[in-house]
């Protein structure tokens, strides 16, 4: 009592004292935080901001920016806590439940995992069943029109038909997505990747989020976009993973009371790598495939013994999916289709030296291509950021695509007249349109078809197939419109077209080296896969997962050798002019993500330069009142808990020393339960102090205002020591920015106290602080830049 | 040359049983008159109408081969699977595959008697013999003008393709309708598009349609250049102002100088 006492009096005595003060009017407006944002007093510092903090490139010291900005971190996302809290109920947990425990719950983990690829696969088997049927419906009630109206003159109506049928699709899922769930919109691979990488992406891992996107993925196939399931499948996994392994949905308000030991960052994040694994698995029936594409987009923190849980997870998603499939085409146990995409058997192609060079080629022009395709839909993309922000704008713009795309392929199948006699290769709708009987229009036969039969086409398909001119148009068109389709309001994803663009200009180079090459036998197949790996590394930048998902869905393993060479070569042209379309769209975003390594040629940048410099904290026992304001007026999700200053000399500069670090969620946990010591032998007898009162509020605490603190309250004390972690890993003011960055990204850290050479706190390091400093290559050159903050993004 | 004779001598002094031997003799001779049949009546494809009874006889006598068993053993057995070659099964296997892949079995009805052929097949041959019949009667050698050949048969030409399109589920019928119907409709149809021209009809402007699609193309553009003009004017995002070390200790320095 005595030390809460003379706490509450010196509240509000420490007014120069170098930790910051809640009260004090002048510092407190420097934080970086929103609510604290005075926009007043800015000149005094104007030319320290020249420079920056340590002479780092950096641009104007602007009061305003234009939204759609690559150099902007939002300060709006939060991090996931990675790092356990070794508080005393953890240590009475654990000597309650003893090895046992440990025991049960790695046998549920890999229950769990079991779990996960199984629904994952059963959600893939929903997808693409749908998709299957709706099409079938679509496509042949289509070619009825277009048959009776062609003879007619009166081709418009089959087109307005056509028109019509997309747009109405469209329509649905896009107002799915503008208006009941936004962050289902495109692929959800930026958002898996940033989540795997520790920021907590709001809602992108909730029911309602599958949701949007299961039924948003159909549409937008269906409705005829220049778009994948395969993407969309990726984030479907995360979902699934975090939703069972949670054991409860705050959007169904469901608590199964299970798995409630799961209910923590670190295992969410391990179940939903391997959840994204899975999708990957079931996208492409590639297991190993999924396991690196974890392992290379997402996960900083990486184990053997994940490793091995994911690659289960990914082989069942496979063999459930294969099942669920087998079965529903008329062959059970037959296990024929592992994967949606299915790029069909392809014949091991054999290939000289010679032809290496060929392959650089095709990479370069893939990577060219990508950059390009990148570059379009970036543009894109920041007129969509300034532009097109209401809801009922990105409904419309899905809707117009929807339309063009259906103009496009109508106006391709109008004016080029490519015909093919019927019955030589399996096509579902063959459509005559102007060509003669008993032969169908090119075309048509692979824009009335869903995209992926079409990549197969293109891989398959004799040489003779597909008249040059014809090819090349379709490259162009279809070129333009996936780049504009990716970004648009509805869940779709870019693989498929761009494997798709890529096959098509494959075979198309393909032709050409025939018609120079008469002599020789060249193989379409060959140069339309290259071609494909070609477009879709250029553009995704991705390597080692990639190579493996696309030898895992053609069955190849002699085919490695020019792929690698191909994606390597296409990566390498690609970033030779930008990034890589995920991290485009993640710096759009403005999400604070922190790369593989740290920047180069910074071991001469020092805690103390990128720390925040005034702390919040906390006492040891501290004054509930205090906590509400402070909670109240700040946004920090962590709070040094720190001795009680010695003096109260007001002129002397003090820093307090560290005793723990406490987080937002406890305190607020303690404050809804009223865990004060004034009540400590009323209250607390009945009920036990447990972890699983904080487990149970997981993963959405209630805000601060929410809560009701009654006046007399806020007199009372809390004794924080219970609850904080004791020992948070903290690193002294000198070290250096690399190895900071070590220590936060591989121990995936949201708070990371810095301090002095007695154990004082002097600044705070989060992920922002460091995401700030970020490597940028171009042409050729590299640098270093800082980049600013906001918080209205 | 003596060693030799002997050796195949001694070769015939393992007889097969009587019954098999005759069998096989006939099977291989119901094998050759399918093949010779197969091959003459191969361009244009009447395979399956012509050969369909050396077809029965060639399958009954296999089957006869399997049922046939003497001393435990079926005569197939003593000539299948003994060898690396294996020719009796690897000739009746192609022989039936050429047979299955022209789905000649759908031009007939197998009743007990043997194959009969099916209504529908005599409906198409008279159609079909109608409809050539009309373009070879109206053919005119000397001149090129085929406009008047396509007025005169389109009525046939159009039952026929109809009643074609009616044989199968999806319209093509590759994989469904024997052989035989499926070429004489190839060949209908390419006389009557390629040689006679009837489908250039199909080729109109379709202004209408050209409008349309112009129209819908010019949507997407009026769409982005409104809402570049037309929007509201917002309020652009602040830069946060970062807390550093630095900056603070030199905020407190000049407040203390202040």
């Amino acid at each position: 009592m005595n030390n809460s006492n003379s706490s509450l009096a010196e509240g509000n005595s420490e007014t120069t004292c170098d930790t910051a003060q809640l009260i004090s009017n002048d510092e407190a407006s420097t934080s970086n935080y929103g609510q604290l944002n005075n926009h007043e007093n800015y000149q005094d510092t104007e030319e320290n901001d020249l420079h920056g903090s340590h002479g780092v490139r950096r641009r104007q010291p602007i009061q305003k920016i234009e939204p759609g900005s690559m150099n902007i971190l939002s300060a709006k996302y939060e991090s996931l806590d990675y790092d356990t809290c070794e508080n005393h109920l953890l240590l009475d947990e654990e000597r309650k439940r003893g090895y046992p425990f440990i025991v049960w719950k790695d046998m549920a983990r890999w229950f769990i995992i079991m779990l996960i690829g199984m629904v994952t696969a059963l959600i893939a088997f929903i997808i693409d069943i749908c998709i299957e049927q709706f099409s079938d419906i679509k496509y042949m009630e289509l070619k009825k029109f277009v048959d009776k109206y062609v003879l007619m003159d009166k081709l418009y109506i089959p087109y307005l038909l056509w028109v019509l049928s997309n747009v109405c699709i469209v329509f649905i899922g896009s107002v799915l997505v503008a208006y009941v769930e936004p962050v289902a919109a495109g692929s959800g691979i930026p958002q898996v990747k940033c989540y795997l990488n520790g920021v907590k992406v709001p809602r992108v891992v909730r029911i309602k989020t599958l949701l949007v996107k299961t039924v948003g993925v159909i549409t937008a196939v269906v409705g005829g976009l220049a778009g994948g399931k395969e993407g969309p499948m990726i984030h479907s996994g995360a979902v699934v993973a975090a939703g069972i392994s949670q054991g409860k949905s705050t959007t169904l308000n469901r608590d199964f009371k299970i798995f409630q030991y799961f209910r923590e960052d670190h295992e969410k994040r391990d179940f939903v790598s391997a959840g994204a694994a899975a999708g990957v698995s079931a996208a492409f029936g590639a297991p190993i495939g999924g396991v690196l594409f974890s392992l290379e987009e997402g996960t900083s923190f990486w184990n053997q013994a994940l490793t091995w849980r994911t690659f289960f997870g990914t082989v069942v998603s496979t063999f459930t999916l294969n099942v669920a499939l087998s079965a529903y085409h008329g062959h059970p146990g037959e296990l024929s289709y592992p994967g949606l995409l299915n790029l069909g058997k392809m014949e091991p192609f054999p290939f000289q030296f010679y032809e290496l060079p060929v392959f650089i080629l095709f990479g370069g022009i893939g990577g060219f291509l990508g950059a390009l395709w990148n570059y379009i839909n970036y543009k894109l993309a920041v007129f969509r950021i300034r532009y097109i922000t209401a809801p009922y704008l990105r409904v419309i713009e899905a809707c117009l695509v929807a339309a063009a795309s259906a103009t496009c392929g109508f106006l391709m199948m109008f004016l080029l007249n490519d015909c093919r006699p019927l019955g030589e290769d399996p096509t579902k709708v063959p459509l005559q349109l102007f060509c003669a009987d008993g032969e169908y229009n090119a075309m048509a036969a692979i824009w009335f078809q869903t995209p992926e039969a079409s990549v197969r086409s293109f891989l398959h398909d004799p040489i003779g197939s597909y008249q040059p001119g014809s090819m090349l148009a379709f490259v162009a068109c279809y070129f333009l419109l996936s780049t504009w389709t990716f970004g648009l309001a509805v869940s779709s994803g870019l693989f498929i077209p761009n494997l798709l663009t890529g096959a098509a200009w494959g075979r198309l180079l393909a032709i050409a080296m025939q018609a120079m090459l008469p002599s020789y036998t060249i193989n379409p197949a060959k140069y339309a896969l290259i071609g494909a790996a070609a477009q879709l590394g250029g553009v995704v930048r991705m390597t080692i997962s990639l190579t493996v998902i696309i030898i895992e869905t053609t069955g190849q393993i002699s085919n490695a050798l020019p792929i690698i060479i191909t994606l390597v070569v296409a990566k390498w042209t690609g970033d030779f002019f930008n990034e890589g379309i995920y991290d485009i769209h993640i710096q759009l975003a403005a999400v604070p993500l922190l790369p593989w390594e740290p920047p180069p040629l910074t071991h001469n940048i020092y805690a103390s330069e990128v720390m925040s410099h005034p702390v919040f904290t906390l006492r040891t026992v501290e004054n509930v009142g205090h906590i509400v304001e402070l909670l109240k007026v700040v946004t920090y999700n962590g709070f040094p808990v720190v001795d009680p200053p010695l003096a109260d000399d007001a002129e002397v500069t003090t820093y307090k020393r560290l005793r723990g670090l406490i987080l937002r969620s406890q305190l607020i946990v303690l404050l809804q339960n009223k865990l004060y010591n004034e009540n400590a032998n009323t209250t607390w007898s009945n009920f036990n102090v447990k972890m699983n009162m904080f487990r149970r509020e997981y993963p959405r605490y209630t805000s601060i205002d929410k809560l009701e603190i009654s006046d007399w309250e806020k007199t009372c004390t809390i004794d924080l020591r219970p609850y904080m972690n004791p020992s948070p890993y903290t690193l002294p003011h000198r070290a250096s920015l690399p190895r900071l960055f070590r220590l936060f990204r591989a121990l995936g850290l949201r708070h990371l106290p810095i301090v002095n050479d007695v154990n004082e706190v002097v600044g705070m390091v989060t992920r922002k602080d460091i995401a700030r400093y970020r490597v940028w290559r171009h042409r050729g050159h590299m640098g270093m830049e800082e980049l600013l903050l906001s918080s209205e993004i | 040359m003596k060693s030799d004779g002997k050796y195949y001598r001694s070769y015939i002094e393992f007889p097969q049983p009587e019954l098999c031997s005759k069998l096989l003799d006939s099977f291989a001779e119901s094998a050759s008159n399918f093949t010779v049949c197969s091959i003459k009546y191969a361009r244009p494809i009447r395979l399956c109408e012509k050969c369909v009874d050396h077809y029965a006889q060639f399958h009954a006598i296999y089957e006869n081969l399997t049922d046939t068993v003497v001393n435990g053993t079926s005569c197939l057995a003593l000539f299948i699977s003994q060898d690396r070659l294996n020719a009796i099964q690897e000739f009746h296997d192609n022989l039936m595959t050429i047979w299955d892949k022209g789905n000649c079995n759908d031009c007939f009805d197998w009743t007990a008697d043997g194959p009969e052929i099916k209504n529908s097949t005599l409906e198409f041959n008279k159609m079909f013999s109608n409809t050539m019949n009309c373009i070879t009667s109206n053919m005119n050698p000397f001149s090129n003008n085929t406009k008047e050949i396509c007025n005169k048969c389109m009525g046939f030409y159009i039952r026929l393709d109809d009643y074609y399109k009616s044989l199968s589920k999806d319209s093509i019928g590759v994989d469904s309708i024997c052989m035989d119907i499926v070429d004489s409709m190839n060949t209908t149809r390419s006389i009557w598009s390629k040689n006679l021209h009837c489908c250039d009809i199909r080729k109109t402007p379709e202004l209408i349609f050209l409008t349309c699609t112009v129209i819908v193309a010019i949507l997407p553009l009026l769409f982005y250049i409104t809402v570049r003009y037309c929007r509201p004017i917002r309020d652009l995002p602040n830069v946060l102002k970062e807390s550093r070390f630095k900056q603070s200790i030199l905020r407190s320095v000049q407040g203390r100088i202040n």
